[in-house]
């Protein structure tokens, strides 16, 4: 009786590859949800919906990218960054003291602010990767002591004014567009070459997916590590850069706005918080996502706290819209029809 | 008619039928059955990747089935979670083990129905006791209730959860490669019998032929996520089990032909390396040679295979690569170095793949550096890249694209080859190379590790099967307590030699013709 009970059809293995990746569809999603909220939101208030919003979330939102995309860089290798705000404001004092109101002729001064924010973040990284300070209380740590050192150095008030340069980039126009939506548009095409189209990309999800796999398979990880902190600190001390052109000038708080929402773009966006997963296609829908919602909610005009409540709900709500099974599901209906 | 069917369904303890079970677009189990007698050991058996270890998730409760039925003793079973299936008294111990290593091993035991105490405290003393009674049951009385799990040495964490499981299981016990870290089998056994006298069912899932014939009766055979048939071992030979495990293609390439004779100059030459449990170990690899190592567990063959890697400290000695000192501080440094030395690592999951990338980006990954100015990297330049060092293991190229999770144990590891033969490594330091895959994958394996050396590589190569030294190898070592035993040309590697060695009695005569 048990034997031979079944002999049954002997296919071989038929599976195909998943044609359509998780972060595409990722990606495409927030973009169609971006494109229906801007939309919808005439109905909301006759002054929203129509191309100067779109162009003012394009302008507001670039700051966001910017940091985004470090602090995805970061978080792909399983870290965290949370000295974004602190950064913002460095870069944002050393505009206006160093290169605003000093040496506006000094060309070399704005790289050279730059290199002082990668420095901080390369100091954060070498106490994350060689001391093994958990990312979370280095970066932090990190933020007071620049924070502080802001506070000290400026007295308070940051002095000078913005630079010339930040005033071209972020209020001029070319080819009729505003300067900072073609700048975020390169801004996006080289963070997407760097991401996911190079060999540099490619190590930063290995070391995210398993740093001692990619060791072994001949990553150099400890490099690696490091990269994605100091490229951070940069990309935060040139928001600060724009945010001073944008602004006319820096305050010491200018950066506390854009630490949640540069973690909540990149998470939105469909990356891992653990690391190893996401695009940076997606942390850029998720940048403007956070924008058109935040232009959104002010226009209603509701209190300061309650729009707090209900920004930080609508994230969640996205969070939760947007994880992984969703795309799972999608991809299954696809494949029955 | 009906009355007697039900009766029937009733008086076995598992009857599951036409279970279905898809990942995304891999389905990994399209229609298995198989039925358990109450009271008997039952195998499955099947190559990696044929819906083993999804079944056992089905029947665990670990994942629900997508289609099908599954009965226990004529109730209709349909588990939710391990906790659940547990409660219809189907038990399970887990190949991976489940145990929470900072927990005692009394809490292992009795999670999650600790005894309480005053104000429903948990008891800490009751709970002792009844951990200990369990173990002296299970006649593992000399294991302390009170010390942590991670303090066990493995093989004593496996029996462990296998005793747990025991302790759990009402009408079926699943053991899932139960003797992977058992060195014999005597204790498993017996405790087997003593569940089959109370009418527990034992689903018995192993590798290991010689073992399943000696425990079990009856075999359920699958294939490609089908049940192929069940058969009544006593009457089924082992072609016979082995031609449905991997249909009509047994190769017949294992039988160890064309092995490749001359060897070159020396390519690789270790002098007195020591570190970690290795001390003063000395040996030349030659172009052109596939040298083996033979070992029980932890007699260093790790610690030569990570130092000579990049990955360990070397404390004393000294290695030449071609002629030249050779000091690696990390395996990209040993990838760069000379003509290049690659490491296939032991542990496939944690040390080896990278599971959410495709297995083409897995396979050129330290190559990626070479694609040159404008280096951009997308699908296709992988795919193209991986094509031909896939050829090279017999990897079929439309596995490149998916993500390398998704694929069976054995196309996992082809991957890995074809990652360290993709490196132009000349010198390739394999880690038990075909540990848990399947016979075809094996052949497949074997057949690129010898056009390599055909083509000049050196391989340096631990496993953990005899056979495959023997098979393989054109000289042998042994290590004992981190030292080279013995040397065997050859003419002289035979498994009795081998396994004398092994355990420390090499012959005085032996050793000096060695």
């Amino acid at each position: 009786m048990s034997n031979e009970t079944a002999t049954l059809s002997q296919t071989g293995d038929t599976r195909k590859a998943a044609r359509i990746k998780r972060e595409t569809v990722s990606t495409v999603a927030i973009a169609i949800i971006c494109v229906v909220l801007l939309y919808l939101s005439r109905f909301i208030s006759p002054a929203l919906g129509s191309w100067s919003q779109v162009e003012t979330v394009l302008i507001l939102g670039s700051f966001l990218v910017v940091v985004a995309f470090g602090q995805g860089l970061v978080i792909l290798t399983g870290g965290l960054d949370l000295s974004i705000p602190a950064l913002i404001t460095l870069g944002g004092v050393l505009s206006t003291t160093a290169v605003g109101a000093g040496n506006p002729d000094a060309w070399f001064l704005l790289p050279a602010a730059l290199l002082a924010c990668g420095f901080v973040g390369f100091l954060s990284a070498v106490g994350v990767v060689w001391l093994r300070v958990p990312p979370f209380i280095m970066t932090m740590a990190m933020s007071i002591i620049v924070a502080s050192a802001a506070l000290g150095i400026t007295k308070g008030t940051p002095r000078g004014y913005a630079p010339d340069a930040a005033v071209a980039l972020m209020k001029s126009h070319i080819l009729g567009l505003p300067s900072p939506i073609v700048f975020v548009i390169g801004f996006v095409f080289l963070g997407w070459l760097l991401q996911e189209r190079s060999p540099l990309g490619r190590y930063l999800y290995a070391i995210g997916t398993n740093a001692e796999a990619s060791r072994i398979a001949g990553v150099p990880v400890t490099a690696m590590q490091i990269f994605p902190y100091v490229i951070s600190a940069m990309c935060a001390g040139f928001a600060g850069f724009m945010l001073v052109g944008y602004s006319s000038g820096a305050t010491l708080r200018m950066g506390d706005d854009y630490l949640l929402p540069s973690i909540a773009a990149v998470v939105i966006g469909g990356s891992s918080i653990l690391g190893g997963q996401g695009s940076f296609l997606g942390t850029v829908g998720g940048a403007f996502l956070l924008t058109i919602l935040g232009t959104i909610i002010s226009a209603i005009g509701l209190e300061f706290g309650l729009r707090t409540i209900i920004e930080g709900t609508i994230i969640l709500i996205a969070l939760l819209l947007l994880r992984e099974e969703l795309f799972n599901r999608i991809r299954s209906i696809r494949r029955k029809a | 008619m009906q009355i007697s069917s039900l009766q029937a369904a009733a008086a076995k303890a598992l009857v599951a039928e036409s279970v279905r079970k898809a990942y995304g677009a891999t389905v990994a189990l399209q229609h298995a059955d198989i039925t358990l007698e109450g009271g008997e050991v039952h195998a499955v058996l099947g190559e990696n990747g044929a819906g083993k270890s999804t079944l056992v998730r089905i029947l665990t409760g670990a994942t629900a089935p997508d289609a099908g039925s599954i009965h226990i003793h004529g109730e209709p079973y349909r588990p939710h979670s391990i906790e659940d299936a547990r409660t219809h008294g189907v038990a399970t111990a887990f190949q991976e083990l489940s145990l929470v290593p900072n927990l005692t091993v009394a809490q292992n035991l009795l999670l999650p129905h600790l005894s309480r105490g005053i104000a429903g405290m948990v008891s800490g003393r009751r709970n002792i006791e009844r951990a200990a009674q369990i173990l002296a049951e299970h006649k593992l009385g000399r294991l302390d209730p009170r010390v942590d799990v991670s303090t066990l040495p493995l093989a004593d964490r496996q029996r462990l959860e296998i005793v747990r499981a025991l302790k759990n299981a009402g009408s079926v016990l699943i053991l899932d490669e139960p003797t992977a870290s058992l060195a014999e089998t005597d204790w498993l056994f017996e405790q087997i019998e003593r569940a089959t006298e109370r009418n527990v069912a034992v689903l018995y899932i192993s590798h290991r032929l010689s073992e399943v014939r000696e425990i079990c009766r009856s075999a359920t055979v699958l294939r490609n996520g089908a049940t192929i048939a069940s058969v009544s071992l006593t009457e089924a030979t082992d072609g016979d089990i082995f031609e449905m495990m991997v249909g009509k293609k047994v190769r017949e390439e294992l039988s160890g032909e064309g092995r490749s004779r001359a060897s070159g100059e020396t390519r690789l030459k270790v002098s007195n390396l020591s570190g970690g449990t290795v001390e003063e170990v000395s040996f030349d690899l030659k172009a052109g040679e596939v040298l083996g190592i033979a070992a029980l567990e932890g007699q260093g063959q790790r610690d030569v295979f990570r130092m000579l890697a990049g990955l360990e400290r070397v404390d004393g000695g000294s290695v030449e690569l071609d002629g030249k000192p050779y000091v690696a501080h990390s395996p990209r440094a040993a990838l760069k170095a000379g003509s290049g030395v690659a490491y296939l690592p032991e542990e496939r999951k944690t040390e080896g793949i990278l599971a959410g990338m495709t297995a083409a980006s897995n396979v050129v990954l330290p190559i990626l550096g070479k694609v040159g100015f404008p280096a951009i990297v997308n699908d296709r330049v992988e795919f193209r890249m991986a094509k031909d060092a896939g050829e090279r293991v017999d990897m079929a190229p439309r596995y490149l694209g998916f993500a390398i999770g998704d694929l069976s144990g054995g196309n996992q590891q082809k991957a890995l080859i074809a990652r360290v033969l993709a490196t132009g490594a000349r010198t390739l330091l394999l880690f038990d190379p075909t540990r848990g895959v399947d016979v075809g994958t094996k052949a497949s394996i074997y057949a690129a590790i010898r056009a390599f050396t055909d083509e000049g590589g050196s391989v340096l190569f631990y496993s953990s099967e005899l056979p495959e030294l023997v098979q393989l190898a054109d000289r042998c070592m042994v290590l004992y307590g981190g030292q080279i035993a013995a040397t065997y040309p050859r003419d002289q590697i035979d498994e009795q030699r081998l396994v004398t060695a092994m355990t420390g009695h090499v012959d005085a005569r032996e050793r000096a013709a060695s």
